[in-house]
């Protein structure tokens, strides 16, 4: 991490060569590119917003208008009311409330153990968890759903929750690693000195030291839960228990041939996206960080 | 010392067991679960029965969903991930410049990344709509031809392919980081000595990317393997089976889905041929690595 912060300045020395281009036909040309840039992201999400503020017919004038011809905000109101939005949403707050905290949790105690205590097979278990990164999770898939069903899981939360708090997340274990090889190791001895146990060290100096990482990993781990989609549908049966993943998934393909309300769903697929939406603004700079780890861990 | 060594242990193995746990639960067990169920013919209710390799030769030989499963998934694979790495390189490279705003792009760029796939999935399927989707408004407009996108046959991966580059901005942002660790001197020395820009960009940018460029692959590689969130809610694997990838046949036969009966075993047969060529991937891809990753030892 701390070597994509040293880096930073270099980007602008390499910027040089780009600003010697033919002044005005280059800067032209780069900003051409750089709007369409911006364009092919926000413009689907600009048209999503019309969508909702749309009547429900008129969603499906042919040719499509890009503006709505009146505001219906009223939308915002009616397409959550019709999946029960408030429930889906609590269940989705629960759900990534909980893995969030256990993810975080675990690798981080994972990690402290690895990076700074030494214990016979400390290698062993890095590389198996390291390993196991590139296991694809499809081959779980069925014979943790039938181990789920026969302990009476299905249709409970539990699938989606306990794993987080078992060291889920193998990524978050390196990550939480590399962070803790970088404090040095003065501190506990210093603490030890002072008789705190590792429990104690583990708490009150570790984790403050840490804060950059444990956030990076939180909010990797609120995203992953809120965007969910597979987890949840395989083993959530009962549409009272669902989070928003599936319950926006089934407002489109209602049963018997049903056309959609298409205005009301992307009102309500708005309200959806909100939460990941303001994290990330909030927070870029470790949404950044947190993969730029990733980026430079081959390089050292 | 030593009996500060001791409590080292205690604690280690107390701060590693959650994982520890985890690792024998969720990576050991449906490993050796999944290989034994693939051997069987299992519904899920009863106990399943040993049959050998039985799933594995009415896969390849009379199961008409399978090869045309196998297609569909190479065909993604092989328009995804070549198409991600060149546009995630190229766009790390532009904002990898200074210029004014540059912060705004590379922000909205990795915008899509961020927000729920269910979201974007849903949004996209709305705007490739043939008569009210954007998509071919915009070319109408613009003169271009339209096409049926998802509905279409021919059209219909392809379309996918192109929602999943929305995402495009994952790549780019692992790319940034490898770019700005390249060492500046080295594109000060070769302007010195008079290099021009594309010989900057094989003989600097490249080499000294290349390990991350290979990560790369095998992360996309294997993640576009196991893509199921796409054509599960944009076409259900139709129209026909043109985007009936893997997954979706692996979920299809592996859950109770409109009432049928789970084939647990037929399906876990499914999951390892893809864990096969998932593995046949990574391990070729590495040992190929090393003719065109460039490796500093010091």
């Amino acid at each position: 991490m701390t070597t994509t912060e040293a880096s930073l300045p270099a980007v602008s020395e390499v910027a040089r060569p780009a600003k010697k281009r033919p002044r005005a036909i280059g800067t032209t040309a780069w900003y051409v590119v750089a709007l369409f840039i911006c364009a092919v992201m926000v413009v689907p999400l600009l048209w999503m917003i019309t969508i909702g503020l749309k009547d429900k017919t008129a969603v499906f004038d042919i040719p499509p208008r890009l503006l709505p011809h009146e505001f219906h905000w009223s939308n915002f109101i009616k397409g959550p009311q019709a999946i029960h939005f408030p429930r889906l949403f609590l269940n989705s707050v629960v759900i990534t409330a909980l893995s969030v905290l256990g993810g975080v949790m675990t690798a981080m105690m994972a990690g402290y153990a690895l990076a700074r205590l030494r214990f016979p097979g400390r290698k062993v278990w890095f590389y198996l968890f390291v390993g196991s990164m590139l296991l694809p999770g499809v081959v779980g898939l069925i014979p943790l759903f039938q181990m789920y069903k026969s302990i009476g899981w299905y249709d409970t939360w539990l699938p989606l929750i306990v794993p987080a708090f078992l060291g889920g997340n193998p990524l978050f274990i390196f990550l939480a690693r590399q962070y803790f090889l970088a404090i040095p190791y003065s501190i506990d001895e210093a603490a030890k000195i002072d008789g705190a146990g590792h429990l104690r060290i583990f708490v009150s100096v570790m984790l403050p030291l840490t804060r950059p990482a444990w956030l990076t990993m939180a909010i990797l781990a609120f995203q992953a839960s809120w965007n969910d989609y597979l987890n949840p549908l395989v083993y959530l049966y009962s549409s009272g228990k669902w989070p928003l993943s599936v319950g926006m998934a089934s407002f489109i393909s209602p049963f018997a041939g049903k056309t959609p309300d298409w205005s009301y769903y992307m009102a309500t697929n708005l309200l959806y996206m909100l939460p990941p939406l303001i994290i990330f603004f909030a927070a870029q700079r470790y949404f950044i960080q947190g993969l730029g780890a990733l980026g430079s861990t081959n390089q050292k | 010392m030593s009996r500060n060594a001791g409590s080292d242990v205690k604690a280690a193995y107390l701060f590693i067991a959650p994982a520890v746990i985890g690792f024998g639960v969720f990576v050991g067990y449906p490993l050796i679960r999944s290989f034994y169920l693939a051997l069987t013919k299992y519904n899920g209710l009863t106990d399943p029965v040993f049959v050998g390799l039985g799933n594995f030769r009415r896969l390849f030989t009379t199961d008409p969903a399978f090869w045309p499963a196998l297609r569909a998934t190479g065909y993604l694979v092989l328009l995804y991930v070549p198409l991600s790495l060149v546009l995630g390189l190229a766009l790390a490279m532009f904002c990898n410049q200074r210029f004014a705003g540059v912060r705004v792009v590379r922000t909205l760029a990795y915008l899509p990344v961020v927000l729920p796939a269910v979201a974007t999935i849903t949004l996209w399927k709305f705007m490739l709509d043939p008569q009210v989707g954007l998509l071919n408004t915009i070319l109408d407009r613009l003169g271009l031809p339209t096409s049926l996108w998802l509905q279409s046959p021919k059209m219909a991966m392809p379309s996918v392919v192109l929602v999943m580059l929305w995402g495009v901005g994952g790549t780019m942002i692992i790319f940034l980081a490898a770019l700005q660790s390249v060492p500046t001197e080295l594109y000060e020395a070769a302007k010195v000595d008079g290099a021009g820009p594309w010989s900057m960009f094989f003989r600097i940018t490249m080499p000294m990317i290349s390990p991350i460029m290979l990560l790369q692959v095998i992360l996309q590689t294997t993640a576009a393997l196991q893509t199921f969130n796409q054509p599960k809610i944009l076409t259900n694997g139709g129209p026909g089976f043109s985007t009936n990838v893997l997954m979706l046949s692996i979920y299809n036969n592996g859950f109770p889905t409109l009432g049928r009966i789970p084939q647990l075993g037929y399906a876990s047969a499914q999951v390892w041929v893809l864990f096969v060529i998932i593995i046949a991937v990574i391990a070729l891809t590495a040992k190929f690595s090393s003719l065109w990753t460039y490796s500093d030892n010091n």
